[in-house]
């Protein structure tokens, strides 16, 4: 485990019209928090809110418009956070009518919404990302760009571009252009495509052991693995942005002819996944079609303690980790492993959510309760 | 009010005006002394009769060949290509360029239905035609998605006449446009062109 200097907190957070929160002002203890509340009364709402001082959308992928509570028309989220020197503030704020979004760092607005994200250091555990685990090969895409985007600088503004060029290829590809024509959108989309190719097959191969250590130590002795299943074949090693480009390049040709008769790019980072595969005596299976939920469900939170690893790393501070509602679902033997395991690894603010006082606690019981009643949270 | 709801209606049509700005720019024009708004008038008119693209290179110019295409002092051996003719003002304003230039008038976007034949690709490939003493084109197409598409397409066209095909140093910023580009930063992009 590396060194890290500081911590990231949320010291402060004030929401209006923000899902079912009117009005919410909070002072969160460097340490952290436990929420204990009902089903239904804002739990992940809460953190939802939090998260979004990070990324700017909803974790859970739900649009704006459904972040502003019923009947209102603008919703605001302004935190104040410790770390990385001094104390800074990060707010957002989305019209319903318009859809128009504002973000500030410090009180001014960045040029890009993109030279603001990330600004929190921050890792959500959640039961929606069973997904990462069980969902469409576009959900762990997602996750991948989502990790990158945020710990590695360039990564956004190269699949951006990727994607822009790919949708100029489609078209031109249902619109039947000239070869001449096609090739001089390959270059581009195997350019940039390989740059993210490169990027995300880096990383795959920088958290596969720690993955597969994490899972087995939860697991209690079952294995499973990640590996990049990338559409551009790939050798062994992560080849670098040049090689992944040149794989690129000849598997555009000889897809060619294909491509022209679907009306579409049948090859890229558009088509890629990353594979969980369970271990298992004479072979592996993926643990998307063959996992039990428990087992799902371990593959996800040993995926989300590696992106906190990738956090650590990159901004050189500790994460600040919030889980919402971890331990529904899971043995008891798992659940105490999970315990251990993030105890020993996340050792800067931890807010994490409960429908009821359990006795898995953080942090040895040190952590404040809060409860939670309807959008109205009692410190 | 019929005509003053006119004017708003035209000058909301302008890029980058909304509504709100047309109706400001209204009131502040009626404002304004008689003299003055029918000065603009005059110059208005006088651009839509005799502003027209050169017939050699495509720039907006009231004379025909332009300016560039007529002056013996550019160098005839090398033909920069822009997309639009306000990018001109920007490499001029280098004086690092001294040859002759060509207006594509936008550049290739599949998206919004764009093809070659919508651009002044033909009269291009003429100028390079039989007898030509164009021996360099560098293409100066923004540093888009879709200018870096165009620059790679003309150089597929060009590039089997035997004629060198340079682009500009990726200096801009990625995205950017060169009409907006500092002087600096265009002469080191031209600086630095490279081979396509
Ligand atoms: N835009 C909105 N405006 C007002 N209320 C909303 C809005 N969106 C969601 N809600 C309400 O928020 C509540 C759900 O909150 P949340 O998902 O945070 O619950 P939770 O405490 O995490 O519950 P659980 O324990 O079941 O996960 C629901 O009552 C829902 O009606
Ligand atoms: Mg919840
Ligand atoms: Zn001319």
């Amino acid at each position: 485990m590396s060194a890290v200097a500081s911590s990231a907190a949320f010291r402060k957070l004030r929401l209006r019209n923000f899902r079912n929160f009117a009005e919410l002002e909070l002072s969160f203890p460097p340490a952290g928090v436990a929420v204990i509340g009902d089903n239904g009364t804002g739990k992940t709402n809460l953190l939802e809110a939090l998260y979004y001082l990070e990324i700017f959308r909803s974790f859970r992928g739900a649009p704006d418009e459904q972040l502003v509570r019923f009947g209102e028309e603008v919703f605001h989220v302004r935190g104040v956070l410790d770390g990385a020197g001094s104390a800074r503030e990060i707010e957002a704020a989305f019209e319903r009518r318009s859809r128009r979004k504002r973000v500030a760092v410090n009180g001014a607005e960045p040029d890009r919404l993109g030279d603001a994200l990330g600004g929190v250091g921050v890792v959500i555990f959640s039961p929606a990302d069973m997904t990462l685990v069980a969902g469409a090969p576009g959900d762990r895409r997602r996750f991948l760009d989502i990790v990158l985007s945020l710990n590695r600088p360039g990564y956004l503004g190269a699949l951006q571009r990727y994607r822009q060029i790919l949708k100029h290829r489609n078209a031109m590809l249902r619109s039947g252009g000239s070869d001449a024509l096609l090739a001089a959108w390959d270059e581009g989309l195997a350019e940039w495509g390989g740059r993210v190719v490169a990027w995300r097959a880096e990383w795959i191969a920088e958290i596969a052991p720690g993955f597969a250590r994490r899972y087995a130590a939860i697991a209690g002795g079952q294995t499973a693995r990640v590996a990049y299943a990338s559409s551009v074949p790939l050798g062994d090693t992560p080849p670098g942005a040049e090689a992944a480009a040149e794989a690129f390049r000849a598997e555009l040709a000889r897809l060619g002819p294909r491509e022209r008769e679907r009306g579409m790019t049948l090859v890229g980072p558009h088509r890629d996944d990353l594979a969980i595969l369970l271990q298992r005596d004479g072979g592996e299976a993926e643990l998307r079609d063959f996992g039990s939920g428990g087992q799902q469900r371990t593959a996800a939170i040993a995926l989300r303690m590696v992106e906190a690893e990738t956090v650590r790393s990159a901004r050189g501070r500790e994460p600040v980790v919030l889980l919402d509602d971890v331990f529904a679902e899971l043995d008891p033997g798992r659940s105490g492993r999970i315990l251990e395991l993030l105890e020993d690894e996340e050792r800067g603010q931890v807010i994490l959510t409960a429908p009821k006082e359990s006795d898995l606690e953080l942090r040895r019981g040190s952590l404040a309760h809060w409860r939670i009643e309807a959008g109205a949270v009692l410190t | 009010m019929a005509v003053i709801d006119d004017l708003t209606g035209e000058l909301s049509r302008l890029p980058g005006i909304g509504r709100k700005t047309a109706l400001r720019l209204t009131y502040y024009l009626l404002k304004r002394p008689p003299e003055e708004i029918q000065r603009l008038a005059r110059v208005l008119e006088a651009v839509a009769e005799q502003v027209r693209p050169c017939s050699e290179c495509g720039n907006l110019s009231e004379h025909d060949p332009c300016a560039f295409c007529a002056n013996p002092r550019r160098d005839p051996s090398a033909i920069c290509v822009v997309e639009e003719a306000a990018d001109i003002g920007a490499i001029e304003r280098t004086g690092q360029y001294h040859g002759r230039y060509h207006v594509l008038g936008g550049r290739l976007s599949p998206l919004e239905g764009i093809n070659p034949e919508d651009l002044n690709i033909a009269a291009l490939l003429r100028r390079l035609g039989n007898g030509s003493v164009v021996r360099e084109v560098i293409v100066a197409t923004n540093p888009s998605v879709e200018g870096e598409a165009t620059a790679l397409y003309l150089q597929k066209l060009i590039g089997p006449l035997g004629v060198r095909v340079t682009r500009l140093a990726r200096g801009l910023p990625v995205g950017g446009d060169l009409e907006y580009a500092d002087g600096v930063t265009i002469a080191e992009a031209l600086a630095g062109r490279r081979e396509l």
